[in-house]
């Protein structure tokens, strides 16, 4: 192996410093999801606001709800981000930035998604609230493949599964429930394991901002 | 700037190399989607193909089955010859393929869902097609840097939308048919040019 040299005359330690890079990145990215796992927390709550608002005290103005809550949750995002940005000392590599652009779209298509159907009162239909836990799954899954994250992987399963379950059960008491689980439950429980989890496993100083 | 050194430890140097390496990879991304091109300007013509079946011709319910079984074996045949034609993947090409990879799981179990219950053609469901394309085009544009890839997503979105106010059946063939025509053959063949291109540019230099 001391002699080992691939075709295009990359050497073995050239090759054992690019899997390290790679390694480390991966490492980061694990990291940056841990790091951000304060907003899969913020919006699971966000969730569970709105709908027991709707459901429990629809005296209150209950169909404001979600236009109400939802744009809190994005102002708390921001303003979260704001906050964390102003640390310093964070590298912000390959993997991350890839992670950071699968979360970026998926907020953008979410937001657009979502704002057109309140909008044309659409948000009714089993296929949006599908929709909606089919990208949500999406977005881990991308995810998981990119940083090699089996429990994420988990989590888009979960997710899929919950879309699925939307059309078969066919039903509004189920889709409340699933709702529940999934954007509730599943969102908060997974934020508080890549919270207390991932700084602890990943093991580095820096990580990304 | 020579002894320029980071608090981890990272030297120019260093630094450098990272910024090599990673731009080297976008560019690699980049050509491995324009050497996928063609799958693109496929699926946009399979829709075409399905709803002039579903048009003119009898059978219409098996229009779409056919048409996507179709899609989906040559996908799959031609793949795995390119595959197998030898060409080294970066990391970043392999995203690229995860990405097209979770979009076309999570669009069939969507569609597979929604057929099976009987939630199909309605606005949310045209919608959330739409939006999925967009979402992974949107997706692979942010990791490769590429604004060709950003309209085409910006393009499957703004349809996406479109189908929340046009809700007719009509309306929702023209929508579907400008996306497929836009956003995917007109891409499609972008990338297929940009491919040629450059192949056409080594051989030159090779000659």
């Amino acid at each position: 192996m001391t002699e080992f040299e691939r075709e295009d005359g990359t050497t073995r330690d050239e090759l054992v410093q690019r899997v390290a890079l790679m390694e480390a990145m991966i490492a980061e990215g694990r990291q940056y999801t841990g790091r951000n796992a304060w907003i899969f927390v913020l919006w699971g709550l966000v969730d569970l606001t709105a709908w027991a608002w709707q459901n429990y005290v629809p005296v209150f103005g209950g169909r404001w709800a979600w236009p109400i809550c939802l744009p809190a949750g994005v102002v708390l995002t921001l303003a979260g981000k704001m906050l964390q940005k102003s640390d310093k000392g964070y590298s912000r590599s390959g993997v991350c930035s890839r992670v950071m652009g699968v979360w970026g779209m998926m907020g953008l298509a979410m937001g657009i998604y979502v704002a057109s159907a309140i909008l044309t009162h659409f948000s009714w239909q089993y296929s949006y609230i599908a929709g909606l836990l089919m990208m949500l799954g999406m977005a881990h899954a991308i995810s998981a493949m990119f940083l090699r994250w089996r429990m994420q992987g988990w989590v888009a399963a979960v997710y899929w599964a919950g879309g699925v379950a939307i059309f078969v059960c066919n039903s509004w008491k189920a889709t409340n429930a699933i709702m529940l689980i999934e954007m509730g439950v599943v969102m908060v429980l997974f934020g508080l394991y890549a919270m207390g989890r991932e700084p602890k496993r990943s093991g580095l100083q820096g990580g990304c901002a | 700037m020579t002894d320029m050194e980071r608090k981890d430890g990272t030297t120019r140097d260093e630094l450098v190399q990272r910024v090599a390496l990673m731009e080297a990879m976008i560019a690699e991304g980049r050509r491995s989607t324009a050497r996928w091109g063609w799958v693109f300007v496929m699926w946009g013509l399979i829709y075409f193909a399905a709803m002039a079946w579903v048009i003119f011709l009898p059978f219409k319910a098996w229009a779409w089955p056919v048409c996507v079984a179709v899609g989906v074996v040559v996908s799959v045949v031609k793949g795995r010859r390119q595959r197998a034609s030898g060409r080294s993947e970066s990391q970043r090409t392999r995203s690229i393929g995860a990405v097209w990879q979770v979009f076309g799981v999570a669009i069939t179990l969507y569609i597979i869902g929604a057929i099976t219950s009987h939630h199909v053609n309605v606005p949310a469901y045209n919608a959330t097609i739409l939006f999925f394309v967009g979402m992974a085009h949107g997706t692979s544009a942010r990791i490769l840097r590429w604004g060709a890839q950003g309209l085409a997503a910006a393009i499957w979105w703004a349809c996406g939308i479109a189908t929340f106010f046009f809700t007719t059946q009509n309306e929702i063939i023209a929508i579907f048919l400008v996306a497929s025509f836009f956003g995917m053959i007109l891409f499609g063949l972008y990338a297929m040019w940009l491919e040629r291109r450059r192949a056409a540019a080594l051989e030159q230099h090779h000659a």
